[in-house]
């Protein structure tokens, strides 16, 4: 629903784009002030995760070496969930504890065998003691360069999906959208988010996908929804780039096998989440609103600490 | 307040006096359409008094009795002048240029002295026939366009529609067709008017000193007058243009006594879409469309009383599909306006108008996708009433006085959504239920020989009624709540008085200073999301939330004419205030109206303006047209926006020139131009980049904080007219005579944009490239609308 409103205004876009000609120009934007951006997260079973970074000047040069080197290292950083409080470790991609790779590269997206060529410096623990419960409400502390910045997040409940099915499009018997069957819990706030991730090998035999990627328009409250029960259907967020063939974009094919991972998350997450995916779909259209993404952190830092809650269900692709 | 009110009755009470006075009062119509004259003068050169024609040809002038040499004057007519015998009153209806046999050799501008000698300040008429002429976007002439090239006014962007006055926002400007009022007058998204140009008879922006008789918005009156009806005989005319066509019919109900009028015009973009974009596309079927109609009828029910019937029906129509998507999207939007207005004369000093009207807006946006289907409704339905008195107790006053009631409905989104058989719950089809009213009275009144002063005041009340639900949003912890209301509660009644009051100083070389000063209550707003005006901008109602919009404008003026009144000059000098002023919550989305008030969404704040605006016409001659150059500065501030700290507006422009020239060498060639230059307007851009979780997203810096390029822009036209008259040999005489012709006829050729500037329409921080493959980069795009268009339209007449 709320993808038909962004439809319109990508389809007004599209109209405008039609009998217009766009170039590039230098012009002054003046408002530029460094920010710290914390991105923080927190998954049931998972240990906290904290990367400490600064906004950029938006003509600053956009070099990958030296932004993936330019995590912030030296912050205190601490999270309690009320009776437990740990603060986190630094650790950084080229000097990881043996046996964290594999985590590490997830997080950060980065292929495992490339963690060593950076220098990436995250916060986080091997304490068990404050990985991620359903159920509890984490508090996180952020000290760095004189100034604290605290967020909270809840692990709600989660809610599973009744059933993931393929099934062919209109007009297909070999390609279809990812359908579920979801039961929305009646009289609270449920907000969702839906990845995915490709069971397959490539050529060398490695995993294709080392973590889950969010679909378009990946998160969605049950504003409009709320206590139903009712099908409905993602994309495939793999199937688009100029090597796919038009008639197979945004379908997963027959046979494909994916794993989706469904997560809940509180209020304070979905509503950055809402806006920073907005802001994905919507860039750079003119009927789109400059909108800054609310964060839930106190103190003036850019970024979300978001728990989460997912549950995940395997679908292979056959009607 | 009190002392106001004193004041204007003090001087009502002292000047009210009555003599040996006789009463001379009429309508003045064109003689060979029936038409009534607007604004005609009505003079008597050896006293030096005069009156001018109302909306409906009407005029009134009491004058010591005695005999007169009376002139009846007209844009575009020949003065008439008659002896009248003046001992009693007398009633003269004037058929102006009945006997005209070259109409085209009448240049004399009838009313040369308005722009000195009338207490209008801020106000200009404008000529249909000029605006006919000017040069024309994909050849469709367009009123409101030509009302951007004044000074004070703005344009809101490429091609738009919008218009801002003096600093105030697009919704500011009560636009009125025949009295009824339009909320939405744009066809695709603001590049074309609704009004048909050849529907329209007169056009008159009042942009400071606005009279007591209107009210309801802060910045400006856009006063649209629809043509009457030709009631001597029927004719046809019409154009074909390049992306539309238009008709009209005119002709007499029953002659003398009644007239008709009918226009009508359609778009053909969805014809040329449908052949450029091939069966096996996608997209087959996307299109668009656009039509008009307008209907006009009068009827003289005797000497004193008089009907009129106006409607307007205008419809936008999308559909947008992708047949591989199984996607269609369908958004049918446009506007439903009906007057109909009863003229009565009490006497000959007493007119009287009552008006009741209609007004239905309605967007509509649904979509369907597969099973799941989606509609989103957006409307407003208003019923009006008003009744206006004038009274010309002598020749040193009129008096008007009025009342004016319009219920509102309000539906800013009604949305329904379902796939299959499961509904969603979209909340409660939002609806807002109002009643506005007001009184006002004002008179038009010589102090002395060199004085005249417009004095009103106006009240105004808004009642903001049940049944209506309001939506307490919860926090993050609490749930959300709603408090019902029944019908014939009263959630929440506002009222003001509205002082107005404009001078006018005439100066012994003719010239003349003119002041004015107009406080005003708005009660209806339009929220809008983007930097670009769309038919999603929604209409709302003040509420007990939302507070009604309240302005005050003080303005000052130098008029001057030169070379026995060709040349019009001024200088107005205007600051503006505005309070509660609404903008959107930062980061709001439009799904946020739904299961919610879109009151709860908004924000309230003030605003600023000032400025200079210098004028220079040429009224008459073979070259006319005008330059208009402004000075100007618009700022906002807002406690909940941009860190609470002042921005400037999105269309705060330091410098607006416009230079409008005509040339007509020949009968039967017109050649015109028009050049505007402006600053750019403001935009929020982000200022800064950061990373959250692999995704690149923007942070935005201050409030409209970025300028865009200058916009400047050359179009040029001209029109050849066919022969209006063929020669004939008179069979009695012998001599050869020229006959008017039925059928005429005229290309009018134009070219909009004619040295291809790259004007900025928006612009937009893009990022191309892989951020680990390490191409990445971040640019400002700047996205330009129109190039150079050519347009060709030919239009005739029988």
């Amino acid at each position: 629903m709320k993808n038909t409103i962004t439809y319109l205004v990508l389809f007004v876009g599209v109209l405008i784009g039609t009998s217009s000609c766009t170039k590039e120009v230098t012009i002054d934007i003046p408002g530029y002030e460094e920010m710290l951006v914390i991105d923080g997260r927190i998954e049931t079973d998972q240990p906290p995760f904290v990367l400490l970074s600064t906004s950029k000047e938006v003509y600053a040069p956009t070099d990958l070496n030296s932004f993936l080197n330019g995590f912030i290292s030296g912050a205190t950083i601490t999270v309690s969930d009320g009776t437990t409080t740990v603060v986190l470790d630094e650790i950084c991609s080229d000097n990881l504890p043996p046996g964290s790779e594999p985590t590490v590269a997830a997080l950060l997206g980065v292929p495992e065998s490339e963690l060593a060529n950076y220098h990436i410096c995250g916060y986080t623990t091997f304490n068990t003691a404050i990985w991620g419960q359903v159920g509890k409400t984490y508090d996180l502390t952020v000290e760095y360069d004189g100034q604290t910045y605290t967020a909270s997040t809840t692990i709600v409940q989660p809610t599973y999906l009744n059933s993931v099915f393929w099934k062919p499009d209109e007009g297909y018997t070999d390609r279809g959208y990812s359908w579920a069957n979801l039961t929305d819990q009646a009289g609270q706030f449920d907000a969702y988010k839906w990845e995915v991730k490709r069971i397959a090998t490539d050529t060398a035999g490695n995993p294709v996908d080392n973590n889950f990627t969010p679909t378009f328009s990946p998160v969605i409250d049950d504003e409009f929804f709320n206590g139903l029960t009712f099908d409905f259907y993602y994309e495939n967020p793999f199937a688009q780039g100029p090597e796919v063939p038009d008639d197979e974009l945004f379908y997963f094919m027959y046979g494909d096998t994916v794993v989706i991972k469904f997560s809940k998350m509180d209020k304070g997450v979905y509503e950055y989440m809402e806006k920073k995916y907005t802001q994905l779909a919507t860039a750079g259209n003119p009927f789109a609103t400059p909108t800054n993404i609310p964060s839930n952190i106190e103190g003036g830092a850019l970024g979300v600490w978001a728990g989460y809650s997912p549950t995940f269900d395997t679908l292979i692709c056959v009607p | 307040m009190r002392s106001i009110f004193l004041v204007f009755f003090t001087l009502l009470s002292t000047t009210l006096y009555s003599q040996e006075n006789a009463t001379l009062s009429g309508y003045l119509t064109d003689g060979t359409s029936g038409e009534s004259i607007i604004g005609a003068k009505v003079y008597i050169p050896s006293i030096k008094k005069g009156a001018v024609t109302n909306t409906y040809g009407f005029y009134s002038l009491s004058v010591p009795s005695g005999k007169y040499t009376v002139e009846f004057r007209a844009t575009g007519l020949p003065t008439e002048v008659k002896e009248i015998d003046l001992s009693k009153d007398v009633r003269l209806d004037i058929e102006m240029g009945a006997n005209l046999q070259n109409i085209e050799e009448v240049v004399v501008k009838g009313t040369a002295e308005d722009n000195t000698k009338s207490t209008k300040i801020g106000q200009i008429e404008l000529d249909i026939d000029e605006i006919k002429t000017l040069p024309a976007f994909m050849g469709e002439v367009d009123v409101v366009k030509t009302i951007q090239l004044l000074p004070g006014v703005s344009s809101a962007a490429e091609g738009g529609q919008g218009f801002y006055v003096r600093g105030g926002g697009p919704d500011q400007n009560l636009v009125l067709l025949d009295e009824a009022v339009v909320y939405n007058a744009a066809h695709l998204f603001g590049f074309f008017s609704v009004f048909n140009a050849d529907a329209v008879k007169s056009v008159n922006l009042i942009k400071g000193g606005m009279p007591a008789n209107f009210g309801g918005r802060m910045s400006s009156v856009l006063e649209v007058n629809m043509n009457e009806g030709n009631n001597k005989s029927f004719h046809v005319k019409g154009g074909i243009g390049a992306i539309s066509s238009r008709i009209t019919v005119e002709g007499p109900i029953k002659k003398d006594k009644g007239s008709f009028v009918v226009s009508a015009r359609r778009t053909y973009l969805d014809v040329i879409m449908k052949a450029a974009i091939p069966d096996d596309s996608p997209f087959a079927g996307s299109s668009y469309f656009f039509y008009d109609l307008n209907l006009k009828m009068n009827y003289k029910l005797g000497d004193k009383d008089k009907i009129f019937l106006s409607g307007y029906y205008g419809k936008d129509e999308f559909t947008f599909g992708n047949q591989e998507d199984d996607f269609q999207v369908t958004m049918p939007w446009g506007n439903g306006i009906a007057a109909l207005r009863w003229n009565h004369l009490f006497s000959n000093k007493l007119f009287m108008n009552v008006t009741g009207t209609f007004t239905d807006y309605l967007f509509s946006f649904g979509s369907q996708q597969d099973e799941f289907q989606f509609e989103l409704k957006s409307g407003i339905r208003d019923f009006g009433g008003k009744v206006d008195f004038t009274y010309f107790p002598n020749n040193r006053h009129k008096i008007k006085w009025g009342l004016d009631y319009i219920n509102h409905t309000f539906t800013p989104t009604s949305v329904s959504a379902s796939q299959e058989d499961v509904v969603f719950d979209t909340g409660l089809a939002q609806q807002l239920f109002s009643h506005e009213t007001a009184a006002y009275v004002l008179d038009e009144f010589d102090v002395n020989e060199n004085i005249r002063v417009n004095a009103g005041l106006r009240y105004s009340t808004f009642a903001h009624v049940g049944p209506f639900t309001r939506y307490i949003k919860g926090d993050i912890s609490t749930p959300d709540s709603t408090i019902q209301y029944s019908k014939g509660d009263i959630l929440k009644f506002y009222q003001g008085l509205e002082p107005r009051v404009s001078l006018r100083w005439l100066l012994p070389d003719k010239s003349s200073i003119k002041a004015g000063y107009s406080y005003n209550y708005q009660y209806v707003h339009l929220t809008s999301l983007s930097a670009v005006s769309l038919p999603t901008d929604i209409w709302f109602p003040t509420t007990d939330i939302a507070q009604p919009q309240k302005g005050w404008q003080g303005s000052i003026g130098y008029f001057r004419n030169f070379a026995k009144n060709k040349y019009e000059t001024s200088v107005e000098l205007y600051y503006k205030g505005m309070n509660n002023l609404i903008e959107y919550k930062e980061g709001a989305l439009p799904t946020d109206n739904v299961n919610d008030n879109t009151d709860n969404l908004l924000t309230f704040g003030r605003g600023w303006s000032y400025g200079a605006e210098f004028f220079v016409k040429r009224v008459f001659g073979k070259v006319t047209g005008w330059v208009g150059y402004t000075w100007s500065k618009t700022e906002r501030q807002f406690d909940n926006l941009n860190n609470g700290e002042v921005f400037p507006a999105k269309y705060d422009r330091r410098h607006d020139l416009s230079v409008v020239v005509s040339y007509k060498p020949t009968k039967r060639w017109v050649f015109s131009s028009s050049f505007i230059y402006a600053t750019g307007n403001t935009l929020t851009l982000p200022s800064s980049w950061y990373v959250q979780n692999q995704d690149l997203l923007f942070h935005y810096g201050q409030r409209n904080s970025t300028r865009m390029a200058p916009y400047h822009r050359l179009d040029i036209s001209a029109t050849w007219y066919s022969k209006a008259y063929k020669e004939k040999v008179d069979p009695v005489t012998g001599e050869t005579i020229q006959v008017k012709k039925r059928f005429k006829s005229n290309w009018a050729f134009s070219i909009y944009n004619v040295y291809n500037r790259a004007n900025p329409y928006f612009l937009y921080v893009d990022n191309d490239g892989d951020f680990l493959q390490g191409d990445f980069e971040i640019k400002v795009k700047q996205v330009t609308l129109f190039p150079i268009i050519p347009s060709v339209t030919w239009n005739f007449e029988l």
